[in-house]
């Protein structure tokens, strides 16, 4: 299962019609990506193109639509990407291969939860805590300030935070937070708070003070008793069920 | 240029049926609290909650009884001033102070205030 974070990416070019051993090469180089347990490969075909032959592929000829390149790309960690070279540069006798650093910035599984869900539940003894106090009216690029920093947090693996809806409240803007006659009165005062170890909370704080036009930040030790994670590890449910 | 100032967090909590001279506690608290020229107050309210009197608060069909707590960011000093006046508007209750670190974000259309 391919992790957050950095990885690289190989992106190999070669003619359609290329064979190894009477089968074709796109599918040797999936079945031998699969075989090795790659988190996932990507095999497209090309309108048109050419390579070190300086010959046009294109679907425009039917003599040449034999020979339309073929791009297989996947993502793995770069010790992966490591021990699948040698083979794969076996293989290809006939094209390119590339390597580029990338970033994973999201590896999602439906059926199975996230690693890094089960390390969570080991947070223990001394944590950090921080409130975010703001008003509702708040915004962030059009979108309710508090939804853009909950969203932040949950994309940088906070493990968790809650926001609270004040019902009356003065700050730095110097007016008070109320809500008036009318129902849809949205400038109540908000806090958002959140746990989590003190170096994860750093890199946080930083990205939201960014966001923030004013209010207050505060941060406090705390002890963490316990903290279990939501979903337990157990066997996914059947597909047909 | 970030400050991280070392500060006081203050917490009251009470009843939403608290009254102090006929308005609600909590509004006559955060009226005190601009009074004394306090950085700032905000009022939560909970969903349920018991206390000192081991009777549960939580949302009547007449009478709002759900538990208040008011949250209140400053230094020491200004917060020793403001205690004593809390706790004699108080009738039942708890106050519990904690230290925190405290970061200012002001945008620039609120002037740094002196």
């Amino acid at each position: 299962m391919l992790q957050k974070g950095m990885a690289k990416k190989v992106t190999i070019f070669i003619n359609e019609d290329t064979q190894h051993h009477l089968e074709s090469l796109t599918d040797t180089i999936l079945t031998f990506l699969l075989h090795r347990g790659v988190a996932g490969a990507t095999a497209t075909r090309a309108a048109a193109g050419f390579g070190a032959h300086h010959v046009m592929h294109t679907t425009k000829i039917v003599a040449l639509t034999e020979h339309l390149p073929i791009r297989i790309e996947f993502i793995e960690s770069a010790q992966k990407v490591d021990e699948l070279m040698p083979t794969l540069y076996d293989l290809v006798t006939d094209g390119l291969i590339e390597v580029q650093d990338t970033q994973v910035v999201k590896a999602a599984n439906k059926d199975r939860p996230l690693p890094p869900k089960a390390l969570r539940s080991e947070i223990r003894g001394a944590a950090r805590m921080m409130r975010i106090y703001m008003g509702e009216s708040d915004k962030w690029q059009g979108e309710p300030l508090y939804e853009a920093i909950i969203k932040r947090l949950r994309m940088m693996d906070i493990a968790g935070a809650t926001i609270y809806r004040g019902i009356l409240g003065y700050g730095v803007k110097g007016h008070t937070h109320k809500s008036g006659r009318l129902p849809f009165s949205h400038d109540l005062p908000i806090m958002i708070s959140v746990v989590d170890l003190p170096d994860k909370l750093n890199r946080a704080l930083s990205e939201i003070e960014a966001m923030m036009q004013d209010g207050i930040i505060v941060l406090s030790d705390v002890d963490v008793i316990r903290l279990v994670h939501g979903r337990p590890l157990t066997e996914p449910p059947n597909a047909n069920s | 240029m970030r400050t991280v100032k070392q500060a006081k967090l203050l917490r009251l909590h009470f009843s939403e049926g608290d009254h102090y001279q006929g308005t609600p506690l909590y509004e006559a608290i955060v009226n005190r609290c601009k009074e004394l020229k306090i950085a700032g107050a905000t009022v939560f309210r909970g969903l349920v909650g018991y206390g000192e009197t081991v009777e549960i608060h939580r949302h009547h069909l007449i009478r709002n009884d759900q538990p208040i707590i008011v949250t209140i960011v400053d230094s020491e000093e200004n917060l020793a001033r403001l205690i004593p006046e809390v706790e004699e508007m108080m009738d039942t209750g708890m106050i519990a102070t904690s230290d925190v670190e405290c970061i200012r974000v002001l945008g620039p259309s609120t002037p740094e205030q002196s």
